[in-house]
């Protein structure tokens, strides 16, 4: 009978059956207490709140559809009008592919001496398939430029573990073919590949995993970079996705010191700003690490902290960290 | 367009006119992004999932038939979209760190909702997490978007029987964790007929 006391929860019984069940339970102590266990169950389950959709992506969709803003757009010939790159963006993009590659003699070819591009297989690189790539092109980040061009539309990101000892980042991405970089985090060829990730225009996802390696990696005081903490603060001034700024902040506050310090106008425009709390909540907090770890804050950021503090309709959690993180700011 | 049929929307998209687009998105949003959010509990992945879904559904819209319901064939290309998500090995990583990015909704951070309510929600999520991704699947769409177990079979790409499998044991898995219920070994006889 157990069995069944699912699919009596989701009244896909048939009557007879229902009815045969339920009096069994009434008679049986041991289903009976079976039956109050699955109700209790489907009972917390409806504890689980809906979530309400956030509102850009509603704008997000209608532009990839190639629907400004709603208006509808026919196409020809019932020819579903996605966004087919126009000629520049590829050349764009190939010559993304070239400055990536270092040396354009070298695009277009499968080996290359001074390149070192292993094509390997994309099973051999661990990696899930693209639908349109045959194959990978392995390369170190030394051998690139760091010299990133033309806005290349870098798509399907992914970071690939390997030997946590060998203090390797390896990311993989199509540009016009798939790539995968593997290099030291202070290569400055890496540094941009990840801020250039960080500020991409691709899924929120990729972003999110890029600030996930980011955090990881250069928390190191031996990785510090400047240019990583200037991207994060590019990251909390204009990502549309509050998400991806609230993690841009917890990323900033994992980095040294003396890098993150620079940052501090990001935090503290953010806080004044920032149309989300949640952002803001964030910001503050930074700044209060920021003072608690000895950093002079300056005259700019002590007003606006004290301003928030003080603030009627601002946020009651942003206005009591603010007023904690006047209390740690040493006079 | 909002006193049109999901199927008379699809019929004028079909035509290449994608003017129902947003009426359609306004009708289904909410329950694909509910549904992504919830398998993946990540809502950054949970928002690219909606919006691939929708762009596939204009993209692909000569695939959809008339015969069958609108909302079926945006969970079966959500629910792809999913496992796909998950099959990524850095996505797996990421389920496994209990990733909640996204701001909670207002609704979650209601003042109606009770300490109990709260604390729940999270024991939900988490026992949600704990079942394999065909359970988690089966339980969400037949538990919280109220499909029939033949649609979920569409949707998942596999026998009825196997879909009341999956929600079995996910009740069983899900009981375990949130009545506290693994019951005392001993078990009724009276077997199924």
């Amino acid at each position: 009978m157990t069995e069944r006391m699912p699919f009596l929860l989701t009244e896909s019984l048939d009557a007879a059956r229902r009815e045969e069940t339920h009096q069994h339970i009434e008679t049986c102590t041991l289903c009976s207490e079976e039956w109050s266990a699955y109700q209790e169950t489907w009972r917390v389950m409806d504890d689980l709140p809906v979530v309400e959709v956030p509102p850009a992506l509603r704008e997000r969709f209608l532009a990839a559809a190639g629907l400004e803003g709603g208006r509808p757009v026919r196409p020809e010939n019932n020819v579903v009008p996605f966004h087919r790159r126009p000629a520049f963006k590829w050349v764009a993009q190939a010559a993304a592919v070239v400055v990536l590659a270092g040396s354009g003699y070298f695009f277009g070819r499968e080996t290359a001496p001074t390149f070192r591009s292993e094509p390997v297989s994309v099973e051999r690189a661990g990696l899930i398939k693209p639908l349109s790539i045959a194959e990978t092109r392995v390369v170190d980040a030394n051998a690139i430029s760091p010299e990133i061009e033309g806005r290349p539309n870098i798509t399907n990101v992914s970071f690939i573990d390997g030997d946590a000892s060998d203090n390797q980042i390896r990311v993989a991405f199509d540009i016009t073919s798939r790539w995968t970089v593997t290099g030291n985090p202070r290569d400055k060829s890496m540094v941009r590949l990840l801020s250039y990730m960080l500020e991409s225009e691709a899924g929120i996802a990729p972003r999110s995993n890029a600030l996930d390696v980011v955090r990881r990696t250069y928390s190191d005081p031996a990785n510090a970079d400047p240019e990583i903490a200037h991207a994060l603060a590019k990251v909390l001034r204009n990502d549309e996705h509050e998400g991806v700024r609230i993690r841009a902040v917890e990323t900033l506050t994992t980095l040294p010191a003396n890098v993150a310090l620079p940052t501090r106008d990001a935090l503290i425009e953010a806080l004044k700003n920032d149309p989300n709390p949640a952002v803001r909540l964030k910001a503050v907090q930074a700044l209060a690490n920021m003072a608690q770890s000895g950093a002079t804050l300056d005259a700019e950021a002590v007003n606006t902290l004290r301003l928030k503090a003080a603030q009627d309709d601002e946020n009651l959690y942003v206005r009591v960290k603010a007023a904690e993180a006047l209390s740690k700011i040493k006079h | 367009m909002k006193h049109l049929s999901d199927q008379e929307l699809m019929r004028i998209v079909q035509a290449g006119d994608y003017s129902p687009a947003s009426e359609i998105y306004d009708r289904y949003s909410g329950r694909i992004y509910n549904f992504a959010f919830r398998f993946l509990k990540n809502a950054e992945a949970a928002e690219d999932a909606a919006q691939e879904v929708f762009v596939k559904m204009l993209k692909y819209a000569n695939q959809f038939h008339g015969d069958a319901k609108l909302s079926t064939w945006l969970f079966s290309i959500t629910a792809n979209w999913c496992r796909d998500y998950l099959r990524k090995s850095d996505n797996k990583a990421k389920e496994a760190e209990d990733v909640l990015v996204a701001l909670p909704a207002p609704s979650e951070y209601s003042p109606d909702r009770t300490l109990e309510q709260r604390e729940n929600e999270q024991l939900v999520r988490r026992a949600l997490m704990g079942l394999t991704p065909e359970q988690r699947e089966a339980i969400l769409l037949s538990r919280y978007q109220g499909l029939s177990y033949a649609e979920i079979a569409q949707i998942a790409g596999c026998s009825e029987g196997a879909v009341k499998t999956r929600v079995f044991r996910a009740m069983e898995t899900l009981k375990k964790t949130l009545a506290g219920h693994a019951g005392r070994g001993d078990r009724c006889l009276n077997a199924v007929q």
